[in-house]
């Protein structure tokens, strides 16, 4: 099963197995992983699963993966960097097993 | 206050009502007495009235009635303030339904605070997640169609009552795993539950309701299927099986969430579907590729209910002194009518740029129905606009709101050429 690194912003680290095609705001929510909320359940509604991609992982995660998700972004409530995305759009693959994300010191 | 939901009591709040009980840190110039969900001016146009409610009232305002007296909420940024900070505005004791004092339950999980309710969450948002509810889109599909067969060539029928209220109640049946056979019987509970407006029928019906419930139960431990009854009776949480009185709240909370909201919202987007001939074929064209656009916006003009909290702790927000103990109330539909996050909020825009809608509130107590909620209006659209593309309502139609939480038309008659 991948692995996705959860960093906290006040420095604490998960590693979490997440099953193939479950997305990034699941594997936090249902480890126990704090500083991801994810209130409207991945419904591309809530922007309260803001991640930061590390640096080594922007290439292979991309960027947003519809309008919805660019303009939702705009609202979310932490800085958004190039690096962003919604938790709930990016789906686990073997590709990115060891996966690195960062979260923000909030969601909202 | 931690509360034990296996050993639950009934919670001991003050409950103000009418104009003499309006606590006094109260100023008196932010009192009014709108009639909200039951008022002769709310009921001749709810979502109207709700609009308007911008350029009449001030942000935050006391609110005077017969059964309550609370704060209401109708500016976006305030009510996801408060519907995203528990440790100010805390959900204990949130529901309104009367029970049983001596064989008390909670609702489960929106009567349990954070970090609490997160366990049963857990349990069914696999369930209920936008993969979980994929599954059920063939069957919705068939439903519909079968609904619609019974009606297509008659060139009329009763909106309410032949589509918008067998759907989720079917749906709902199919999900939890219960015989289709209890559709009638379901029906006359949803309606007696939700719109007798009269505290002994809700509270008679309620007993009905948890008396079927808890047999139900019994069966679906002894024979476990893959239904979302079966897996709460059946879940684990730290190892241990759920109390009976979580299980029954968890199930009876269900039972009452997903029925009324999806019908109301119906009834209410094809009233205007059957007033916007233009708009019908907009939607008939872009419903393939602009599915979500198109259901998130109906959402946004069309949301049916509210959201309250107990004020936990003392907060000032915009100048207003909220004490501990008051009671707050955000109005969905008039906050996603705030003018400042959705200019000319009355209008249909399925092209505004995404932003976050209240209709299934947020925080951690957002519906977690939301995602079944959007594939039913997406699939009922679907399929009804590809068979009948024009209808309108019928001549000579007086379209009438009733009391309650829940907004919508109480009859929407329809007719079309067959």
């Amino acid at each position: 099963m991948p692995i996705v690194n959860y960093m906290e912003a006040n420095g604490n680290r998960h590693s979490i197995d997440v099953p193939m095609g479950e997305n990034v705001m699941r594997g936090a929510l249902y480890n126990g992983v704090e500083g991801i909320v994810g209130e409207c359940g991945g419904g591309l509604s809530c922007a309260t699963c803001h991640v930061y991609v590390d640096d080594a992982w922007t290439e292979r995660v991309g960027g947003p993966s519809s309008e919805a998700e660019e303009q939702l972004l705009e609202n979310a409530s932490s800085h958004v960097l190039p690096s962003s995305r919604l938790g709930c759009q990016v789906l686990v693959t073997g590709e990115l097993d060891g996966l690195v994300v960062h979260l923000p010191e909030s969601q909202f | 206050m931690p509360i034990d939901a296996a050993n639950p009591v009934p919670p001991k709040f003050a409950r103000p009502a009418g104009p003499d009980q309006v606590p006094p840190h109260v100023p008196r110039d932010l009192v009014f007495s709108t009639g909200l969900t039951n008022g002769p001016e709310f009921l001749a146009g709810p979502h109207d009235f709700m609009a308007n409610l911008h350029k009449t009232k001030p942000p935050i305002y006391y609110d005077v009635g017969d059964f309550a007296n609370m704060w209401h909420f109708i500016k976006h940024e305030d009510a996801l303030f408060a519907l995203r900070h528990p440790e100010y505005f805390s959900n204990e004791g949130n529901s309104p339904f009367p029970r049983d004092p001596d064989d008390y339950f909670y609702f489960i999980p929106p009567e349990i605070d954070p970090p609490h309710h997160r366990k049963y969450r857990n349990i069914v948002d696999p369930l209920f997640s936008p993969a979980g509810v994929k599954k059920l889109e063939g069957k919705i599909r068939q439903l519909a169609n079968e609904l619609i067969d019974g009606i297509a060539d008659k060139g009329e029928c009763e909106f309410t009552t032949a589509f918008a209220r067998p759907l989720p109640v079917l749906i709902f049946l199919e999900l939890v795993g219960l015989p289709k056979e209890n559709l009638d019987l379901f029906v006359t509970w949803a309606d007696d539950l939700m719109h007798s407006e009269n505290q002994e029928v809700m509270g008679r019906t309620l007993k009905k309701i948890t008396g079927y419930l808890t047999s139900v139960i019994a069966d679906k431990k002894a024979n476990p299927d893959e239904g979302v009854f079966s897996v709460i009776a059946n879940a684990q949480v730290e190892g241990k099986p759920l109390a009976f009185k979580e299980i029954l709240g968890f199930c009876t909370f269900l039972f009452i969430g997903g029925l009324d909201t999806v019908y109301a919202t119906l009834n209410n987007v094809w009233l205007w579907l059957a007033e916007h001939p233009e708009r019908r074929h907009e939607i008939g064209d872009r419903i393939n590729a602009d599915s979500d656009k198109i259901v998130e916006e109906l959402l946004r003009r069309y949301s049916v209910t509210f959201s309250g909290r107990e004020v936990a702790q003392d907060i000032e927000i915009r100048g207003v002194q909220l004490r501990k103990g008051d009671r707050i109330t955000c109005i969905l539909p008039a906050c996603n009518y705030d003018p400042e996050v959705f200019p000319n909020p009355l209008e249909v825009d399925f092209d505004r740029p995404r932003k976050t809608i209240l209709a299934f509130t947020v925080g951690v107590h957002s519906c977690m129905g939301g995602h079944l909620a959007r594939l039913e209006i997406k699939i009922a659209l679907q399929e009804w606009l590809r068979r009948i593309p024009d209808f309108e309502l019928k001549p000579g139609t007086r379209i009438e709101y009733r009391p309650g939480g829940v907004i919508g038309p109480d009859r929407v008659p329809l007719v079309w050429r067959a």
